[in-house]
């Protein structure tokens, strides 16, 4: 692992942070780019936009498949690893979609899944989930700020669940992973797993005694394994389920583990960057008030 | 470790608590061999197969203003729109017919009024019914493991409810929702004989429970066919109901079984006599037993037809054997992720006394959030299961936290440095679990569907990890490292 050997101590504040924010920017702007253009800042998947698919399990090609379903408004056809075969259906009447259903039960018996959800309705999971979003990010908020009651390092942390969030979004939004219920769910999710790696770096730098230096690295040793257990649990679960044409594990799996790598990179250069230029600034304040008393007590 | 220090262990509060509640868990997770092992854990529709199906109601509640009598008002306004209308609140009415905003702006200006609000949906009190309606409907059927959810908007207006039954195709789904009861009503002829009178189909209209003006008994309201009220009078008239009211019972029947019995009223019959009716009220007593009484009466009335019409918004249909399929895969899913986890944590400290409580106390903290899951019937479904093994992955390294935190330097602490690096590893603890727990807060409450699965398994494991398991591993590796 090469980020294993990445040394917090090497680099100034500023050289810490300048790689996370360019990245944040870019991450902001390509979430513009997708209100803009979709009314989302991500791709919407079925559960928010409405439509129709189907999942079938069989050995027929697409293009079989594609002949199959010639009557029918067939939006798009991908297959999975394995057998499965994901349909996804444009609006069609309630005849046309009982008969649907009708040549699913005489073709693949007990070998198909199928979904439907109007567009008013993926309003409705909409509206919810943007609740949902705000009030996860302000009760966070709340009690990282109660935890430290320092408006710089609750502000960092912050800083850095922010941007997990919205890199981690960006990233589904040019690589296509659309906005489900279960991705959202990851998302949410990384709210609270990316403070996890924060609030041990501020604990450990502000609550133990001992040099910036040997704290920050001792930090990075434990966050790092804490980080790649959680990063390897995550991997063999979406691997198994996706490998296993299991559907909604693997898309939480992805995103908690983009979102994770992302917190590493948010943890260790973002928030310990500002972390070491608060300390500093600190020590430089007290250096001056009393010439030679050095180091944080 | 030796025999008396394993004794010692246990006899503290921590571990104790954490040996007793795996126990417990295990009991109430139930394994055991019933054509393949089964568990009482409850599995979604994902797992076992079955369908959901969310149905939004045709029907608004819509604000409104006047300067009339507030009767006046809705009666003008109910005869234009041809629809039950009921007040449910302070100029608030519920339309229990769909219109459109704008199809609903003329009549309201026809009736001197303005409309306020609008929202699609019902009171929450009428969504409360339709899902009592649904339930008893569904265990009339005898359909095991059946589900009736409703979501309800921040302003209190119930939009959908949704349906989940196992192992069930969608058209079966919409049969036994769209499904009526067989009700008959019957008259008392001599002894115990009853005669047949009318059946359900002749009933149009069914009221809300309601008081008469002047008097405490309630009861409910309803209005039959013409046909049907030639039927009352026929029938009452043969067999003497009419000049006899009190030993000529109508009995009103439900799928074979009798849900009301009371004589004809002396006024009714007298009404009778003079001709067919066709607005009647069958009373229920007074107070609030009439009340509950009349509720279940409009219940057996309506015999499984909802108060408002429904229009299906989304389905969702999984085959038995793909189901199966889901459950196993899962299964091979978690196993991975311990075994991933195991690696990564053998890697990185090298000491099987270290890993092995680790693993132990990390896989003990899933067995005892499956049993607290089967205790409160928290169901399992793909989302809840992603959230049982994430939970594996933070509950691991909150112990990579404390067994840090304690070995901290390479050396065993005195036991007084170790309570001291304990608490600020709890402390670190804590707080993380506490931002977990908040950030999944909104998902556990708001009616987000399988969401909530997800976020229940979450916050539990986040809960059951910071009060149970960390305590116990704390004391656990603090006896291993003083060996």
């Amino acid at each position: 692992m090469g980020f294993v050997t990445f040394d917090v101590n090497r680099y100034t504040p500023r050289q810490m942070v300048v790689l996370p924010m360019v990245l944040l920017i870019v991450s902001l702007i390509i979430l513009c780019y997708g209100v803009v253009t979709t009314g989302m800042p991500a791709k919407p998947g079925m559960d928010f936009s409405g439509g129709t698919a189907i999942t079938i399990y069989t050995e027929d090609s697409p293009d079989v498949l594609k002949t199959i379903f010639s009557d029918y408004p067939v939006i798009a056809i991908d297959s999975g690893i394995a057998n499965g075969k994901f349909i996804k259906f444009g609006i069609m009447d309630e005849a046309t979609f009982d008969s649907l259903t009708t040549i699913l039960d005489a073709r693949y018996p007990d070998a198909w899944q199928l979904a439907q959800i109007d567009a008013t309705f993926g309003q409705t999971l909409q509206g919810l989930a943007k609740y949902a979003l705000v009030f996860s990010f302000i009760g966070m908020a709340i009690v990282v700020f109660l935890a430290f009651r320092s408006f710089v390092l609750a502000g960092a942390i912050i800083l850095a669940a922010i941007a997990d969030i919205a890199m981690t979004a960006a990233t589904m939004f040019v690589i296509g992973i659309e906005l489900t219920l279960p991705t959202f769910a990851g998302l949410l999710m990384l709210i609270g797993y990316s403070v996890d790696s924060d609030i041990l770096l501020t604990m450990r730098v502000f609550k133990r005694p001992g040099k910036l230096d040997e704290k920050l690295a001792s930090a990075f040793h434990t966050g790092i394994i804490m980080t790649t257990t959680t990063l390897a649990a995550i991997a063999a679960m979406g691997i198994v389920a996706y490998l296993g044409n299991v559907p909604v594990i693997p898309a939480i799996a992805s995103v908690l583990f983009i979102g994770l790598v992302f917190d590493l990179m948010n943890t260790w250069l973002t928030n310990a960057g500002i972390i070491k230029w608060y300390v500093e600034r600190q020590e430089a304040g007290q250096r001056k008030e009393s010439g030679k008393k050095r180091g944080v007590r | 470790m030796n025999r008396k220090g394993l004794i010692e262990l246990v006899k503290t509060w921590q571990v104790a608590l954490l040996v007793i509640l795996l126990a417990v868990s295990v009991v109430a997770i139930y394994p055991h061999i019933d054509d393949g092992v089964t568990t009482n854990l409850q599995y979604g529709l994902d797992l076992r197969g079955g369908t959901w199906l969310q149905m939004r109601f045709q029907a608004e509640v819509v604000g409104f203003a006047t300067d009339r009598p507030v009767s006046d008002f809705l009666a003008d306004l109910q005869k234009t729109l041809d629809a039950e209308i009921y007040l449910i609140g302070d100029n608030k009415i519920e339309i229990r017919k769909y219109f459109a905003e704008n199809e609903l702006k003329p009549a309201f200006t026809a009736a001197r009024g303005t409309l306020t609000s609008y929202e699609q949906g019902v009171s929450r009190k009428t969504g409360e019914q339709v899902k009592q309606i649904l339930e008893q409907k569904l265990n009339a059927l005898g359909t095991r493991d059946a589900k009736v959810n409703l979501l309800t908007g921040f302003s209190g207006v119930t939009q959908y409810v949704r349906v989940e039954l196992a192992g069930v195709s969608r058209s079966q789904a919409e049969d036994i929702v769209g499904k009526q009861g067989k009700f008959e009503i019957r008259i008392h002829t001599t002894g115990n004989e009853t005669e047949h009178v009318l059946y359900g189909d002749t009933i149009s209209t069914v009221g809300i429970p309601s008081q008469e003006p002047g008097k405490n008994t309630w009861g409910v309201s309803f209005t039959i066919s013409e046909e049907g009220a030639k039927q009352l009078r026929d029938a009452a008239i043969k067999y003497g109901g009419t000049t006899d009211p009190d030993n000529h019972w109508l009995d009103m029947i439900l799928d074979g079984k009798t849900v009301y019995s009371a004589p004809l009223s002396k006024d009714l019959a007298t009404k009778l006599q003079a001709g067919p009716v066709q607005q009647l009220l069958a009373s229920t007593g007074p107070g609030q037993e009439g009340l509950a009484q009349a509720k279940n009466l409009e219940i057996h009335l309506r015999a499984g037809a909802l108060p408002v019409e429904v229009s299906l918004a989304g389905t969702n249909t999984i085959p038995a054997p793909l189901g199966e399929h889901f459950t196993r895969m899962c299964m091979y899913a978690f196993i991975a992720a311990a075994v991933a986890v195991g690696i990564v944590i053998f890697y990185r400290y090298r000491e099987p006394s270290i890993v092995l409580p680790m693993m132990g106390v990390n896989l003990s903290e899933i067995v005892i959030l499956l049993g607290i899951a089967a205790v409160i019937r928290q169901q399992l479904d793909l989302a809840a299961i992603a959230g049982l093994i994430a939970v594996l992955g933070t509950g691991i390294d909150q112990l990579v936290i404390i067994t840090d935190e304690v070995l901290h330097e390479g050396k065993v602490p005195s036991r007084q440095l170790y309570e001291k690096r304990l608490t600020r590893a709890v402390g670190i603890i804590m707080v993380s679990a506490a931002t977990v727990v908040i950030a999944m807060l909104p998902l556990a409450i708001l009616p987000l569907q399988s969401l909530r699965g997800f976020a229940v398994i979450t916050i539990l494991g986040v809960l059951i990890g910071v009060l149970i398991t960390r305590p116990a591993y704390g004391k656990i590796i603090a006896a291993i490292l003083s060996k």
